[in-house]
């Protein structure tokens, strides 16, 4: 038992400090390499830099997440793209209500991270019995079809209109490339995202643009590897 | 120049690009060691329960064909398009390529490594996080400055527009479940609007308060 409460922390703490420094970043991406998830950007701009809806946000997920590590010892993806974000994002808010200071900041963000990751990381793996079932069943039939929409369509919807809204040449990349990621990965957000990339850097350079070339010649291997590991070839038999 | 404090520095130190790399490292050392603790313990792997059930059903019988194609496919892919966005996804690239994908190559090639103990697995995890950090960094500064700038303020101000539909959906999502749910999300959501708080907010406790009572 000692063990499995030492390691979490060090996991806890670690993972939740390295991934909400990476949140942070995304409000600064592209300029700065970030990680985390479009639907995490979503999500967090959802909240807008209220402590309460980010904190109840994490709590709905917490829950699943607690049924999930109950019934098989999955933590689940929550606790790192929403819970771990979230609730460092309401622990800084409730100090300081400008988000510019707090939320964008990652040194203020992984040292909530890896506080609140280590202790989410530890209940869940030692102690998420605790969780009434019913708040998780609650949490898990509310939130997991809301945010699987926001997800897939409505995500693809808005960035397709985006793309569509900013002139013929972006339009038409992120139409063809929109589509042909939502037949190969299932969602048209990454395909519409590459296109936008696409269709302003040809619209400033032009195609003769060496560099516009190369990420064209790019995004088509990505999208060939893409639908050949996720077996999209064999679907035409 | 003026002397910056300590913390100044650190701030720049985190907004870094390359700093990005030591993230990595540790986001993948903490996911891939909590994999080693689900195979040992059988808790604490970060991905959903039939992406873990892919592992586990290599561990009963020797095959991670599954695991192994479906994560490592999703890794390379994710390994792309992160620099060329600027977004590296998390769930694709580290949950899911880091944590079930690669201990599932190293076990089927019988590599027990890794697995021995914690801080071996942290080890691991953490090259295996330097590389892809690495390798992200390495396409990004290929692909030059300016390329991707045009396209941003598309990219965020729809990013941004999303956020708008979470608390409908949450309200309409409670209201299909349940009606304790669905009164619960819409009480919660009017005062918390007309509050001037955020409406995703009310919504959600709003369900799990009123579902609480009387479900």
């Amino acid at each position: 038992m000692l063990e499995i409460i030492i390691c979490s922390m060090v996991i806890g703490a670690l993972g939740g400090g390295c991934i909400a420094a990476g949140a942070a970043r995304m409000f600064h991406a592209p300029k700065v390499q970030a990680m985390g998830a479009f639907r995490t950007l979503g999500e967090m701009n959802a909240c807008s830099g209220d402590p309460i809806a980010h904190f109840s946000f994490g709590l709905g997920f917490f829950f699943s997440a607690a049924a999930s590590a109950v019934a098989a010892g999955a933590l689940t993806g929550e606790v790192l793209h929403r819970i771990v974000p979230n609730w460092s994002a309401a622990s800084l808010l409730v100090k300081n209500k400008n988000v510019e200071e707090t939320v964008w900041n990652p040194r203020k963000m992984m040292m909530a991270g890896s506080v609140i990751g280590a202790v989410v990381v530890v209940f869940l793996n030692t102690m998420a019995q605790l969780i009434p079932e019913k708040l998780s069943l609650i949490a898990q039939n509310v939130l997991t079809p809301a945010t699987g929409w926001l997800i897939n369509p409505v995500m693809p919807a808005i960035f397709w209109l985006a793309a569509i809204d900013a002139g013929k040449v972006v339009g038409l990349w992120g139409t063809v490339l929109g589509g042909i990621s939502a037949l190969v990965s299932g969602n048209a957000v990454p395909g519409i995202v590459l296109g936008i990339l696409i269709g302003k850097s040809a619209e400033e350079n032009g195609y003769k643009n060496k560099m516009v070339q190369i990420l064209i010649a790019i995004v088509i291997v990505m999208f060939i590897a893409i639908a050949y590991f996720r077996g999209f070839f064999g679907k035409f038999v | 120049m003026e002397k910056k404090t300590f913390t100044e520095k650190f701030d720049a130190f985190m907004m870094k690009d390359s700093t990005f790399i030591l993230l990595v490292m540790g986001a993948a050392a903490a996911i891939f060691s909590g994999t080693y603790l689900f195979i040992k313990f059988g808790t604490g792997a970060f991905n959903e329960i039939s992406i873990v059930a892919m592992l586990t059903d290599g561990m009963g019988s020797g095959d991670y064909a599954a695991a192994a194609g479906f994560a490592t496919g999703f890794l390379i892919a994710r390994i792309l398009e992160g620099p060329l966005v600027g977004l590296m996804d998390i769930g694709g690239s580290l949950m899911t390529g880091v944590g079930i994908g690669i201990p599932a190559v190293f076990l089927s090639m019988g590599w027990k490594f890794p697995f021995s103990n914690f801080f071996s697995a942290l080890l691991v995890g953490a090259i295996i996080g330097i590389t892809i950090g690495g390798i992200i960094i390495i396409i990004r500064k290929i692909v030059p400055d300016g390329m991707a700038v045009g396209g941003t303020g598309i990219m965020m101000g729809a990013g941004n527009a999303v956020g708008r539909y979470l608390a409908p959906l949450i309200i309409i999502a409670a209201a299909q479940y349940n009606v304790y749910t669905g009164i619960g999300a819409l009480i919660g959501a009017a005062f918390f609007y007309k509050w001037e708080k955020e409406m995703t907010g009310g919504a959600i406790l709003g369900a799990m308060i009123l579902g609480a009572i009387f479900l």
